[in-house]
């Protein structure tokens, strides 16, 4: 169990004031305080799992990638007995930054500053002068390796936790998994990266982003109204206007560890697509008339061994299509209408990677079913590129809002105002919903990212 | 190894270069220039009328790699840009026809500057291949800040007419990091 211990920023402010409670309101300041950025980094980066990437980035012995976990970089490595190591990037003899590239493959990572040498499991193999004792005597080799972060893979994906003895991946996910399960775990192969991720610099905090996507439905309406404008996506064509608003009905699960998932009706597009009435398809029937994204038809019986019968119905009726792992992950499993008619699926992870209070690192993976046939991927890889990360049609306004926040956020009385997370549910979960957590129907509220804050305010507070 | 010469698999067959000054050399700066200020002063609809309905757009990623490694460190799985005629006409039409363009809207202040540019005659005679660098500014909003996106441009242009058509584009970029929020703008 978690204890309060008071803490006071700098001006005198108690930490514990910058989200209130019983207003749902969050001061300002979280989104560019150097003060509060620095207690994250331990905090928040220092406690929770961290994205890293997809076992499928290394497939062979000695393949590497470096990555941030928070604000130190490490090096993602698999190692001679086929395992995943976490290692931090940073040189036990001065603090030389062992690898200095992306990517790779080696046996052996040797420190270019005076050449001690590690294994791709952050093993200690020796220091140069071996005769000499460059590595003195007065600790043992077992001591001079790299420090390892725990890993744990979840449908291929690589987390880690600098948390040793805390909460496994599961516990971390607690509720939320059972959902999350009808994403990431649901295929016999599993899905696969379509290659290295796009990375850019946004001068945001990491917050803006991730309390984003804690499955912010609001925005939708105006900062990406233009999807109901032109293209494939435009309303008119159904003699309506430019209004998306019909898009936000669904459910919404919260969980208390921060993770959020936006549930979206299917019905309208089953509909158009077989041209009846979903109320009265079976499961079956509407798996065939609408696969789950990056899945063909043939894939689908791969689906029943995997996942329950109450999976199956939220799959093809509501089913999760963006929303957060806690604290900097955002997922989108989304359906993307083709001028043809027909519809193609697009998976995509992010992660907004801390650099600094006012600097983020957008991190955007694209991935796909391993038994997808690769006309599929291929589909899949140029699509989401044209929607999401760099180039993305959709997201290039995401990444352009945030940095006003932070800047807002700097601002002598600008950094005393307050988020508001008002819009409360006061549904509860549709009737006969299988799923657990805290799970809300109707148009979208301001709760999933309200429950994410409470999580942050909660480790934030944490006795350490 | 440079940038110059790690090709994508749909590269042309480059063949000799031609000489700078020679008049196709110079109407081919002359294009590159032209087009340099219909995208610098937003003149979008312009510059989609000089693309061939064959185009392919590309971005690659990039990725620090060790010396031994440099062909790697140009990735076309996935890439920054991965587009076509088709989905730059409907880039173009969101900026365009739309009043919800917020990344470029209000729109960046840019300046392309190109330069080293080479031309080479390719297999089919009214094709050629040029090499040329860019230098790209994009000033945002009130920011102090100037992101500054550099390059290396691969095209393939087709003679039109009195003019050119740009067939393929292939900008090599020199961050692993890109520096800007996003590429809303065109290379
Ligand atoms: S700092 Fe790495 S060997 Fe000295
Ligand atoms: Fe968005």
């Amino acid at each position: 169990m978690l204890t309060k211990a008071s803490y006071t920023l700098a001006d005198g402010t108690p930490l514990s004031d910058l989200v209130r409670v019983p207003t749902r309101e969050v001061q300002m300041r979280a989104l560019s305080d150097p003060e509060i950025y620095q207690l994250e980094m331990d905090r928040v980066f220092g406690k929770t799992w961290l994205l890293l990437g997809h076992e499928s980035e290394v497939p062979n012995s000695g393949d590497f990638v470096v990555r941030d976990m928070g604000s130190d970089s490490v090096i993602v490595a698999r190692a001679k007995d086929g395992n995943i190591h976490v290692s931090l990037n940073v040189c036990p003899h001065r603090g030389m930054r062992i690898s200095t590239v992306d990517a790779g493959n080696t046996q052996i990572h040797k420190c270019i500053y005076h050449g001690w040498a590690f294994k791709p499991s952050g093993e200690f193999i020796g220091a140069p002068v071996e005769k000499e004792c460059m590595h003195g005597k007065m600790m043992p080799k077992e001591d001079l390796g790299l420090p390892q972060a725990r890993v744990t893979l979840y449908g291929g994906i690589i987390f880690a936790t600098w948390d040793l003895e805390g909460p496994s991946f599961e516990e971390f996910l607690g509720d939320a998994k059972w959902y999350f399960d009808t994403l990431f775990e649901r295929s016999d192969k599993g899905l696969e990266v379509l290659g290295p991720p796009q990375r850019f610099i946004v001068r945001a905090n990491w917050k803006a982003a991730g309390e984003q996507s804690a499955a912010d439905g609001y925005h939708t309406l105006t900062l990406h109204r233009w999807l109901g404008e032109v293209g494939n996506y435009s309303k008119s064509g159904d003699g309506g206007s430019a209004d998306l608003s019909p898009e936000m009905y669904g459910v919404e699960v919260s969980s208390p560890h921060g993770h959020a998932l936006r549930c979206i009706d299917l019905g309208r597009k089953i509909k158009k697509l077989s041209g009846l009435d979903p109320a009265e398809l079976t499961v079956e029937q509407k798996l065939e008339a609408l696969p789950p994204p990056g899945m063909t038809r043939e894939m689908l019986p791969q689906l029943r061994k995997h996942l329950s019968e109450e999976q199956l119905e939220v799959m093809v009726s509501m089913p999760p299509q963006v929303g957060g792992i806690f604290p900097n992950v955002l997922f989108a499993f989304v359906y993307i209408p083709q001028a043809d008619g027909s519809v193609l699926g697009l998976t995509l992870l992010h992660a907004y990677v801390p650099k600094g209070p006012d600097q983020l690192e957008f991190v955007n993976w694209v991935l796909a079913e391993k038994d997808a046939p690769q006309e599929l991927k291929d589909r899949m890889l140029m699509q989401s590129i044209q929607l999401f990360g760099t180039s993305g049609m959709v997201e290039q306004d995401d990444s352009d809002t945030w940095p006003h926040m932070t800047l807002a956020a700097k601002g002598a009385r600008g950094r005393r105002s307050t988020l508001k997370y008002q819009a409360v549910y006061e549904t509860g979960a549709p009737a006969g919903w299988p799923g657990p957590g805290i799970v809300n129907e109707g148009f979208t509220k301001d709760d999933t990212q309200w429950h994410w804050w409470l999580y942050w305010n909660e480790l934030m507070n944490a006795k350490a | 190894m440079s940038a110059a010469q790690q090709v994508a698999e749909n590269a042309p067959v480059i063949g000799n270069p031609i000489p700078v000054g020679a008049e196709i050399y110079n109407r081919i700066v002359g294009f590159l220039y032209q087009e340099a200020t219909l995208l610098d002063t937003i003149r979008l609809k312009e510059w989609g009328a000089t693309l061939a309905p064959d185009l392919v757009y590309t971005v690659p990623l990039r990725q620090t790699r060790p010396m031994s490694q440099q062909a790697q460190s140009v990735i076309r799985t996935v890439q920054h840009y991965h587009d076509n005629y088709r989905s730059i006409m409907g880039r173009i039409m969101r900026l365009t026809e739309t009043r919800s363009a917020w990344a470029e809207d209000p729109p960046s202040r840019t300046r392309r500057m190109v330069s080293n540019v080479q031309v080479f005659a390719t297999d089919r005679p009214d094709e050629f291949a040029v090499v040329s660098y860019l230098l790209l500014t994009r000033s945002r909003f009130d920011f102090p800040d100037m992101d500054v996106i550099s390059g290396e441009r691969n095209d393939l242009l087709r003679v039109d007419g009195e003019g050119f058509k740009l067939v393929r584009r292939e900008v090599i970029l020199d961050q692993a990091v890109l520096g800007t929020p996003n590429l809303a703008i065109f290379l």
